[in-house]
């Protein structure tokens, strides 16, 4: 589904933020990307949501090379893509409802449908009561969650998020992981940019680690996660 | 702290988008748009200037209709007050050849009737010149007969002007093709002109909702990449813009179109007041009346496409 292969990055005339990255992610997987702050997270998650084109090396998305997709059918991709940005990108003159239901407009879904399914999801994520609010009056976790819901509305068999649970409480948090587990388990590919190893070790999901614009990977199952499983 | 009411044509154009867009209006914040209110302002003005240019056009139209129309059969015999050598000629003279025309007009078959002006006539005539009081024998008139023919080809009327020069070899048949041409010839490059402003119009049109386009892009650069990234299409994306513009258009060249019908009914009402027979009664037509409901139609195609083009275009030229 995700395949890196000797991929380059840098900004502009900038240095080289990422370096010799190899790998690859099945469809179905969840991963953990993790690394210490500045080491390129974000700047690996743009390139898989085709925010920038890889510097060097080749990129295939869904099996399309990245490289040679022109510009007018990058969309194709981004709709299979859910994104939840660590600086949110919501659209602020657009209320919470209307932002989350942006990604269904984008597909022209009736909107009978549209209006059912992002009022359950707001009810989900605790924001029922603020979804004719804008966003500058919410809270950071409660924009937080609009832009989470926004990225899973329409069902993306890519979910790419960077930091999801940076500005959540403990509680909320963890009901996120839980609602992330459930899109993995009916098909969603996951990858998680954070840097949160309480996280890590609880849900236990395989990391790829990201230092000094190298990649390693590790397949290590979290013992924490298999008590978690074993209880529920 | 009072809250400021948006002004009537925000709102209506709120109204418009949701109407074609959907319950939600539009994606991208137009609303906050400070430049929203000149582009209305614009493209009022030009179809203001477009329709008083169509009225113009159309208007000429008919009138130089109703004069050629009018002047078709129509020719003036004059019997000139002096002969060859220009020694004047005497009335009794005069009157004595257009005896003889007006004669042979009377048997000839391709004329359907004639009129010689009689004195007092041809003394009303000139007397803005010459003054009420003067009498024939001060200055000899020439002898004036309006003719209305059958038949208006050429040959014809070679024919009749023969007869005419062998009875009175100074008289003078005007047709009135020479001045109607010059009318025609003057109107013609009137019309030419308000074509010429339709198409400036046009184009400013064109330029403004283009750099308007395009500025907006810029202010909106956020949130366009925004929708990118989650999945909207150049064209959907486009889509936003063209509408925006379209009503936008729309609404200002309603008001335009009427604040222009009413400045034409305006200036017709009083060219119609002024009472000068040369200008027959001009109104405008159900028909001239359908073209000016479509300006605001064919004002909107022209905003919306310039749009959708610049947004498309401004789009492919990103990354
Ligand atoms: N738009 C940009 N232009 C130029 N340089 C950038 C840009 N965005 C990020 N960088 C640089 O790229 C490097 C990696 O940044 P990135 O945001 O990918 O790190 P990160 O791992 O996501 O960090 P964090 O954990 O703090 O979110 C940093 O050194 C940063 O300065
Ligand atoms: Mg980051």
């Amino acid at each position: 589904m995700i395949k890196f292969d000797n991929v380059g990055f840098r900004y502009e005339t900038g240095p080289e933020i990422l370096s010799d990255i190899s790998f690859e992610l099945a469809a179905g997987s969840y991963h953990f990307l993790t690394g210490p702050s500045g080491a390129g997270k974000t700047s690996l998650m743009s390139l898989m949501y085709l925010g920038h084109r890889p510097t060097r090396g080749s990129l295939h998305m869904f099996e399309h090379n990245v490289g040679f997709l022109p510009r007018e059918r990058l969309f194709e991709i981004r709709q299979k893509i859910g994104i939840v940005f660590q600086d949110f990108r919501l659209m602020n003159h657009l209320t919470a409802f209307d932002n989350v239901a942006l990604p269904l407009r984008i597909l022209k879904r009736p909107e009978k449908e549209i209006r059912n399914n992002v009022t359950e999801l707001l009810d989900w994520v605790g924001l029922g009561e603020s979804k004719d609010r804008l966003p500058p009056t919410l809270s950071g976790g409660q924009q937080q969650r609009i832009a989470i819901a926004r990225a899973i509305i329409a069902r993306p068999r890519l979910l790419l998020a960077d930091e999801p649970t940076g500005n959540l409480d403990d509680t909320i948090g963890f009901r996120l992981m839980g609602l992330f587990d459930q899109l993995n388990k009916m098909g969603t590919t996951i990858v998680i940019a954070t840097h949160n190893t309480h996280i890590m070790e609880l849900f236990g999901h395989p990391r790829l680690i990201l230092a000094h614009g190298r990649l390693t990977q590790e397949t290590r199952q979290g013992p924490i996660t298999q008590k978690i499983r074993n209880v529920s | 702290m009072s809250v400021k009411r948006p002004p009537f044509y925000v709102k209506a154009q709120e109204i418009l988008l949701r109407t074609v867009l959907g319950s939600k209006g539009y994606d991208l914040p137009f609303g906050s748009d400070a430049d929203r209110g000149y582009l209305l302002l614009l493209v009022g003005l030009m179809s203001f200037l477009a329709v008083l240019a169509c009225a113009g056009t159309l208007s000429l139209h008919a009138m130089t209709q109703r004069w050629s129309s009018g002047l078709e059969n129509k020719i003036t015999i004059e019997i000139k007050a002096e002969d060859r050598d220009g020694t004047m000629l005497s009335p009794e003279t005069i009157r004595l050849e257009t005896e003889k025309i007006t004669e042979m007009l009377q048997k000839n078959p391709a004329v359907k009737s004639f009129e010689a002006l009689q004195e007092k006539e041809i003394k009303k005539l000139v007397s803005p010149w010459l003054g009420e009081d003067f009498s024939l024998e001060d200055i000899p008139l020439p002898g004036l007969i309006a003719v209305e023919l059958n038949v208006s080809s050429p040959e014809a009327l070679e024919k009749l002007t023969g007869s005419i020069k062998k009875l009175s070899p100074t008289a003078r048949v005007d047709t009135h093709r020479e001045w109607l041409q010059d009318i025609l010839r003057f109107t013609g490059t009137l019309q030419w002109i308000a074509l010429f402003v339709a198409l400036i119009v046009a184009l400013t049109t064109v330029t403004a909702i283009s750099s308007g386009v395009k500025s907006r892009m810029a202010v909106h650069k956020d949130q366009v990449e925004i929708l990118h990234l989650i999945g909207a299409s150049d064209k959907y994306i486009a889509r936003q813009f063209q509408w925006h513009a379209i009503i936008i258009a729309l609404l200002g060249s309603i008001l335009g179109t009427a604040a222009g019908l009413g400045m034409a009914t305006f200036i017709l009402l009083l060219s119609g007041q002024s009472g000068t027979s040369l200008i027959p009664q001009i109104s405008l037509d159900s028909t001239s009346m359908l073209i000016f409901i479509f300006l605001p139609v064919i004002a909107s195609i022209i905003s919306g496409v310039t749009a959708r083009f610049t947004v498309l275009r401004t789009l492919s030229l990103m990354p």
